[in-house]
């Protein structure tokens, strides 16, 4: 892992300490084949949900995961700044 | 399934883009945009010239040509006065829309033909390996410039407008929301149409000025736009090298082309009038 | 039978391209072609059909492609300068396998030249012009009913192959004014309404033509500058683009016998051959006139396709016996190479070549004759 990558892990704990858990729980969705592990729903995620792992599987070699679902405040900035649309928060099957 | 999904391609993904690029996120836009007007997937058609965001329109489930460097517009305005009635939009980056096809773009401007334009302005050339473009900024490093770039950049929005572009609009890809709502009323728009959408290339543009990683290059293309209430209140040297987002110029008094074309030409035509 | 009018080799071509059923017109004006543009300014918006003026002739064949692939049938009018800057998007509709109709009304050249004198100068251009492998057509009227006749068949025969067709005049074809009358009606080949299986457009047998569909048929259809598979989606596997090189070089080749016409005069007992199109056909028409009323057993071999070239129908019906042969052509030598090559080693090969604008008289080729 790449130092900005393991910095933003870094700020993405930062995030979950200072904030509080939502009421309302959300889920969030990961397509692990499109996720190319670029990190900005790492960033742009206000409560610090998501992180970066080592994934060997793809080309890669990394990913986000989901760390702390119950931080989730369902603002779904995750999913609109993703570019690969590998990630959805709150996404109904069948919709 | 979110509403957007069926004009989405899947079987065309994963994209081919680097980790990060901005062009998934004008697919999704535009796709949204697509979906809030409720067109017919068939009655559209994505055209693209060449480079990464002539990759864009693999991604739609509609209609979709990827046509020669530069001249995406001239096949738009074939398809779309052939077919008035259908929808055209039209994805150019750098190169495309300025240098090779920057008389295509005037011209298709003075004629407010009904096309839907996105600009993706990432100031590179980076299809190619990073060369710099008409949107490169000043002092940039890259592969055809080593020793900074000397050129000034376009800018756009102030191109279009002094070449009467009926709909002018700038956004960004690092504010998808507000991409969203630009896209959707530039599309409702029904002369020509042009949304110049700053994205970010880490990988060619980044990697030789120091903004190596997707995360800076946004924060810097954040620290380099504004919206239109705080450009206002900028002085003039720190409205330098900053731009404003949002609508800059959108007006309804002039006719389309092809509405002009049904309604004035073909009338006259039939009616003997010859010309004079 | 209609009666005969008085009007100019671009007023029969644009006639002639409106009676097979051309809907749409994108152009750029340059002498000597701009009349063309102009009358189909004036009929295309009376017949409920589009004209647009484009900003340059790359925009020209852009915009016509653009509305071939909507489902028009769709042309243009240039001469040698435009020609040469279309030369990319040609390659664009070679590829796309996309149905088009340009019309070059070749000039002096090359660069500026004399934009009002004729030439035969882009003969060899109209075949290779465009880069990387591609098959063309190219037809070469000479006479005021050829004008009209091959128009129409320019047209069907883009339909037909889904390729596009060049109509090669040269400037006194098309500005003269000459007596014309329209000929009976003509057989005008209609686009055809093809339903495609799971998108598989360009994936057939060698010699057949694609089954592509237009775009707004019901199909999301993906088409591409790129090199494709069946689908139409880039690839750049080894044996994908081989097949798809190969069908489409042969969708032409194998339909030789539909696609080569040609005329001859006086040929079933000719000992010199004239190989002549376009203007200079005009003038060896006389000459072998002449000729045959001075005793010399000359005759016209007047190709309609010029490319394909003829070269089959050449060497087994006339290279078995012709033994002098004598190309007339304006330009420094282009097609000349050509036939010399399909002629065998004991014909007598001469040939008559000037690009200064003066077209041939029939004396000159005469003259030529007696040579032999």
């Amino acid at each position: 892992m790449e130092k900005h990558e393991k910095l933003l892990n870094q700020e993405a704990a930062d995030k979950r300490r200072k904030g509080k858990k939502p009421k309302t729980p959300n889920k969030l969705k990961v397509i692990k084949q499109y996720c190319k592990g670029c990190g900005l729903c790492v960033d742009v995620c206000p409560t610090g949900t998501l992180e970066l792992v080592d994934y060997p599987e793809s080309k890669f070699g990394i990913r986000v995961e989901v760390v702390a679902e119950d931080h989730c405040i369902g603002c779904q900035m995750c999913e609109l700044r993703c570019p690969d649309f590998a990630i959805f928060c709150n996404y109904e099957e069948g919709e | 399934m979110r509403k957007y999904e069926k004009y989405i391609r899947y079987r065309t993904f994963p994209t081919p883009w680097c980790p990060g690029c901005g062009n998934g996120v004008i697919v999704r836009a535009i796709a949204i945009s697509l979906a809030e007007m409720d067109i017919d997937p068939k009655d559209i058609v994505v055209c693209a010239g060449i480079g990464c965001s002539g990759r864009i329109p693999t991604f739609f489930n509609t209609n979709t040509l990827h046509t020669t460097h530069g001249r995406a517009l001239t096949f738009a305005t074939g398809i779309k006065l052939s077919r008035p009635d259908k929808t055209v939009i039209v994805i150019s980056g750098d190169g495309d829309a300025l240098a090779i096809g920057g008389n295509h773009l005037i011209h298709a401007a003075r004629r407010n033909i009904g096309i839907k334009m996105i600009l993706v302005n990432n100031g590179i050339y980076g299809m190619t390996g990073g060369q710099c473009s008409p949107l490169t900024p000043r002092r940039f490093y890259t592969e055809t410039t080593p020793y900074g770039n000397i050129e000034p950049k376009f800018d756009v929005v102030d191109l279009l407008s002094a070449s009467k572009a009926s709909f002018v609009g700038r956004e960004t890809v690092v504010r998808p929301k507000a991409l969203e709502k630009i896209i959707l009323k530039s599309f409702q728009h029904r002369g020509f149409s042009v949304v110049e959408v700053i994205s970010n290339c880490h990988i060619n543009l980044g990697r030789k000025n120091k903004l190596r990683d997707p995360i800076a290059i946004s924060r810097w293309i954040k620290s380099k736009t504004v919206s239109q209430k705080q450009w206002e209140s900028l002085s003039p040297e720190e409205k330098i090298g900053v731009y404003p987002t949002g609508i800059r110029n959108e007006e309804n008094e002039r006719m389309e082309y092809t509405d002009l074309y049904q309604k004035h030409i073909v009338p006259n035509a039939q009616a003997g009038l010859k010309k004079r | 039978m209609s009666k005969s009018q008085v009007l100019q080799g671009n007023a029969i071509v644009a006639k002639a391209a409106l009676d097979a059923g051309c809907d749409f017109f994108a152009g750029y004006p340059i002498t000597p072609s701009s009349e063309i543009a102009q009358i189909m300014s004036q009929r295309m918006p009376q017949m409920n059909r589009y004209f647009i003026q484009m900003e340059d002739e790359i925009a020209s064949l852009g915009a016509c492609i653009g509305a071939s692939l909507a489902g028009r049938k769709a042309m243009t009018a240039t001469s040698g300068p435009g020609f040469s800057l279309m030369q990319e998007h040609l390659g664009s509709a070679c590829i796309g396998e996309i149905p088009l109709v340009i019309v070059n009304v070749m000039r002096g050249g090359p660069a500026t030249g004399m934009p009002t004198k004729p030439s035969q100068a882009d003969v060899m251009q109209a075949r290779w012009g465009t880069h990387g492998d591609h098959p063309i057509i190219a037809l070469t009227p000479a006479t005021s009913e050829e004008l009209y006749t091959e128009t129409i068949r320019a047209f069907n025969l883009s339909e037909k192959y889904y390729n596009p067709v060049i109509l090669l005049l040269d400037e006194v074809l098309a500005k003269a004014h000459e007596d014309f009358t329209v000929p009976d009606k003509s057989e005008i080949y209609l686009r055809k309404k093809e339903r495609i299986k799971d998108l598989n457009m360009f994936d057939r047998k060698i010699g057949d033509n694609p089954h592509r569909v237009d775009f707004f048929r019901g199909y999301s259809i993906h088409m591409d500058g790129l090199e494709h598979d069946a689908h139409g989606w880039p690839t750049i596997d080894p044996a994908t683009v081989d097949k798809m090189q190969t069908l489409r070089m042969q969708k032409i080749y194998h339909n030789l016998d539909d696609i080569v016409k040609f005329n001859t005069m006086e040929m079933e007992d000719a000992d010199i051959m004239i190989f002549a199109f376009g203007i200079s056909a005009r003038a060896a028409m006389s000459a072998v006139e002449i000729a045959r009323r001075q005793g010399i057993k000359a005759g016209l071999f007047q190709p309609l396709t010029l490319w394909p070239f003829p070269k089959v129908v050449l060497r087994e019906k006339f290279f078995t016996r012709i033994k002098k042969l004598l190309t007339v052509e304006l330009n420094m030598g282009q097609i000349k190479y050509e036939i010399e090559r399909v002629a065998r080693d004991d014909v007598e090969k001469k040939s008559l070549n000037r690009a200064n604008g003066v077209p041939f008289t029939p004396f000159e080729i005469l003259a030529k004759l007696k040579e032999f």
